[in-house]
């Protein structure tokens, strides 16, 4: 005999818990690097047109998040 | 009365949920080659590039005209500046912007495409729709980011030479096993590359159709009004993912372009420090 079973619904709460912990890092990420880039600006205004650098790096920072959404299908 | 008309146009009870697709299907057979929507749907936006493509190739003229070419005139600019800022110079630019433009293009095509009316559960055959977009199928995606690591591959080693391109994934001296390790791990490196090029896009444009699809769902009635914040935001996000795959792209190249440039300026400056010396 078991000591104790697991009777409820472990998926929905791995799929919760994954991605409620794995959302965190891109969002800080990101928000870091908005952070620089409107410090940058601030501090001189002719860094604005490094918005596209700016989008390509987010793009990269998002692949994470997008990564944890995508592994909500496979479990 | 008013809650009952509240609960009635916020979901119909008779669907079972939002018709969410991720996988493609099978719609026709040629020989014994079965073909997928999203291969389809792959020809109908390639047909479409090329026709427009020699269409507005052939009303070009010296004097800036009205109408679609401007369009693509604006977006062909835009890219080969962006390769001539990446690469250093003008001409190298001009060499390499048939390729990046043509699948920057494509890319902006394929994920607009997809938006339309027709694409999706309203029209299908054998239960599954008869068009999906290109982009919003891993296959797709894993194809355009293969074919692209090829061409900068090829590129890389038209530049250089092949022994000159192998050589300068390990830099030291190599004798050194850690440079042979970290020469394996950048090796591999070009192989993940693939797979981050193919992932981002096509997460980025399958989360942008299950998007829409839940917020169709919910509006049942009132679907179009629902849905269409997020179809703007999908074409934004179609155009800005098309941007980022050309721009990760060129950098790949640009990067492995600059290595030969820079080993064959070492080589060259040593002889004259020599003949200085003599």
């Amino acid at each position: 005999m078991y000591f104790a079973e697991i009777t409820g619904n472990v998926e929905v709460l791995a799929k919760g818990i994954m991605m409620g912990f794995g959302m965190f890092g891109p969002a800080i990420g990101i928000g870091l690097i908005g952070n620089a880039f409107m410090n940058a600006v601030g501090r001189n205004p002719e860094a604005s047109k490094y918005l596209g650098q700016i989008l390509v790096i987010i793009a990269i920072v998002e692949l994470m998040a997008l990564l944890v959404f995508a592994s909500l299908f496979i479990i | 009365m008013l809650t009952s008309l509240v609960t009635r146009f916020a979901a119909e009870t008779a669907e079972t949920g939002p018709s969410v697709h991720i996988t493609p299907g099978e719609v026709l057979h040629i020989g014994q080659y079965s073909i997928s929507n999203s291969m389809l749907y792959a020809w109908v936006c390639s047909v479409l590039i090329i026709i427009l493509s020699i269409t507005v190739a052939r009303m070009m003229r010296i004097r800036p005209r009205k109408g679609l070419i401007q369009l693509f005139e604006a977006g062909t600019d835009f890219i080969t500046n962006m390769i001539a800022s990446a690469m250093g110079s003008r001409q190298k630019a001009i060499k390499y912007a048939p390729y990046f433009v043509t699948i920057f293009f494509f890319i902006t095509l394929s994920n607009w495409l997809g938006l339309l009316p027709g694409v999706g559960d309203a029209i299908t055959r054998n239960d599954t729709p008869l068009f999906r977009p290109f982009t919003a199928d891993i296959n797709g995606t894993l194809a355009a980011a293969a074919v692209s690591m090829f061409f900068i591959q090829l590129f890389s080693i038209r530049e250089a030479g092949l022994l000159p391109h192998l050589r300068h994934y390990f830099n030291g001296s190599l004798k050194n096993p850690m440079t042979i390790f970290l020469g394996l791990f950048e090796i591999l490196g070009e192989f993940t590359r693939i797979g981050s090029l193919a992932l981002r896009l096509f997460l980025n444009v399958a989360i942008g159709e299950i998007i829409i699809a839940v917020f169709s769902y919910l509006g049942s009635y009132a679907a179009p009004l629902t849905s269409l914040p997020f179809v703007i935001l999908e074409m934004l996000v179609g155009a800005l993912q098309a941007y980022i795959f050309v721009m990760l792209s060129v950098m790949y190249l640009a990067v492995a372009v600059k290595h030969h440039e820079q080993h064959e300026a070492e080589d060259h400056a040593e002889p004259k420090a020599v003949n200085a010396g003599a």
